[in-house]
């Protein structure tokens, strides 16, 4: 370990974090069994502690951004726990162990790039399968495929496939191939190919909150691409991106399904019990929750329908207040912040931490905005805060994916050795 | 809410904010460190070329006269995407990038080759020498 003084302050502070909020819920949070408390903050600093106790064997050079996505976990329960009273969020503390487990393997899988790179058509491959699976399992008007006991939404696993896609490439834009007048790089149509089919699927799904997330996914993979290796912007090829990005958003605008145009110019202060109902409720709760909130498990929006998932900052605002919302997003800024402060030292690295932080960026934006009818209402989740297995997985992949650039591994690929040199050594091990 | 309550309230907001402070503090203390273990993985070397010296602090790094280049050259004999260095386990290695005028070291045209301390490495009618960094404060 390379900071030990770091490592035990951080681990202390994000326990004395947790440890803050759990005695606000004890002490104004409303629960009738001090039984429901006790789990709650038995499993909270269990986690805690035990997490500290594995990145111990991890062997990483760096900490900071898996305490950062501990903070985040803990305080996802914690709020999660308490909305309309409190009681121990199994199920969510579940999703944000798996989340941390997905963490792990994403840094395991994205540590060593020059590995990854290696492995990049099974990455398309993967992103096939999960169309495959979109096409064929989830219907035209749905985003899910219910296995009765749980249900999976499989555009979400394209996320990280599609930052891995492009990040996997980058290196392929020395490799340009001249035709007629133009220098084309054919894995940069591969990509472009990849992301308007996986954007088209969506549309066809009715899952048209996730196309920004995709595309922003892209279009960061695609602004480092045309400034490879080093940023530096080439003024025409950005002017003709933004046209061309222009140009989609008022087509797409045009042929949008007749529930998109409605909410995308509707006035939710004239239809509050309608179209505008949850966008008014999460409003008015905000403003109920002021500074610091009404307390734990004390808000009324637990009753409307996706208050623990499409409007979870507005729940969080009413009863922790406004203060701890922002807390929230700052934390979640922080996470994304990390490789700005100690930047990756490779290409690939850079590419994919860049992916990551626009995918979170928008999804914080589409979620928070939503809620606050400052945009149209989406459906994207808050990452990590917001209930669902799906989300959370990949979102703790894509975390981990910010903890490989912080601690990767950069060593060289052994050359395989071929058949003939084999057999030659043979020959002349058995003349001498 | 009471003021109890809200003191309550405001004491653990604060300990976030207290919490998210140490991490920032300790994000740069990594950096520093990271800065220490790259210079061990780069074997903490620089091109130096007449005065002039390139800093090499990504795993990866473009020599040419384009404009994006890491390490920009601008000399008409040198190509516009023209080598790229790289490094592993504090070796680096210059690769050709199908150049005009090719690229030399020690005076030997090479494709790929692994560069040592003190080599001297021509991309068209320039010349650059790989050596340890010289720290400047001193």
């Amino acid at each position: 370990m390379s900071n030990p003084v770091s490592f035990v302050f951080s681990s202390a502070f994000v326990i004395i974090a947790h440890a803050a909020m759990l005695l606000n819920v004890y002490s104004s949070g409303q629960f009738t069994d001090v039984k429901d408390f006790a789990i709650l903050a038995a499993a909270v600093v269990a986690m805690d502690i035990v997490v500290t106790i594995l990145m111990l064997t991890f062997g990483q050079h760096a900490h900071t951004a898996d305490f950062i996505l501990l903070l985040i976990l803990g305080a996802s329960v914690i709020f999660q726990s308490c909305f309309g009273g409190v009681s121990f969020a199994k199920k969510h503390f579940i999703t944000c162990i798996a989340a941390l487990a997905s963490c792990r393997v994403g840094y395991l899988l994205c540590r060593d790039y020059k590995w990854l790179q290696t492995k990049k058509k099974f990455i398309w491959a993967a992103i096939g399968i999960m169309m495959i699976v979109i096409l064929t399992l989830t219907g035209s008007r749905s985003m899910w495929i219910d296995l009765g006991f749980m249900t999976i939404q499989p555009s979400e696993f394209i996320k990280p496939l599609l930052i891995l896609a492009c990040a996997t490439s980058i290196q392929e834009q020395q490799n340009k191939h001249k035709i007629l007048k133009f220098d084309i790089v054919y894995e940069n149509l591969i990509l472009f190919g990849i992301v308007a089919a996986v954007c088209l699927l969506q549309w066809w799904c009715r899952d048209l909150g996730s196309i920004p997330t995709f595309a922003a996914i892209y279009a960061s993979g695609f602004l480092l691409r045309i400034c490879y290796p080093k940023a530096k912007f080439s003024t025409k090829t950005l002017i003709f991106a933004g046209a061309a990005v222009a140009a989609a958003a008022v087509v797409g605008i045009m042929f949008a399904p007749a529930y998109v145009k409605e909410r995308l110019f509707a006035d939710i202060w004239n239809d509050t019990s309608g179209s505008g109902y949850q966008q008014t409720q999460a409003l008015i709760a905000v403003a109920d929750g002021g500074w610091f909130g009404k307390g734990p498990g004390k808000g009324e929006l637990c009753n409307i329908f996706a208050h623990e998932s499409d409007i979870v900052f507005a729940t969080i605002s009413e009863e922790w207040g406004l203060l701890f919302a922002v807390m929230t997003v700052l934390m979640l800024l922080l996470l994304v912040a990390i490789p700005l402060v100690n930047p990756p030292r490779s290409y690939f690295h850079g590419t994919m931490c860049a992916g990551v932080c626009a995918a979170f960026t928008v999804q914080m934006a589409l979620n928070i905005f939503g809620s606050c009818n400052l945009i149209p209402f989406t459906g994207v989740t808050l990452p990590f805060i917001a209930e669902g297995g799906s989300s959370m997985a990949t979102s703790g992949f894509m975390a981990g994916m910010i903890v490989a650039a912080q601690s990767p591994v950069i060593r060289k690929i052994k050359p395989k050795k071929s058949a003939k040199t084999a057999k030659s050594r043979k020959k002349g091990g058995k003349a001498a | 809410m009471d003021p109890q309550n809200l003191l309550l309230c405001a004491i653990s907001a604060a300990a976030l904010d207290l919490c998210v402070l140490v991490l920032i503090i300790s994000a740069y203390r990594e950096k520093s460190s990271a800065k220490k273990r790259w210079q061990k993985i780069s074997a903490d070397m620089e091109l130096v070329e007449q005065g002039a010296s390139y800093q090499l602090t990504c795993d990866e790094i473009l020599i040419g006269r384009h404009a994006s280049a890491d390490i920009r050259l601008s000399d008409m004999s040198v190509s516009r995407y023209h080598a790229m260095l790289g490094v592993s386990d504090g070796v680096w290695t210059i690769t050709d990038l199908g150049s005009k005028s090719g690229t030399f070291v020690n005076g030997v045209p090479v494709k790929k080759k692994i560069l040592h301390e003190n080599d001297i490495i021509i991309i068209g009618s320039r010349r650059l020498t790989l050596r340890k960094r010289r720290d400047t404060k001193k």
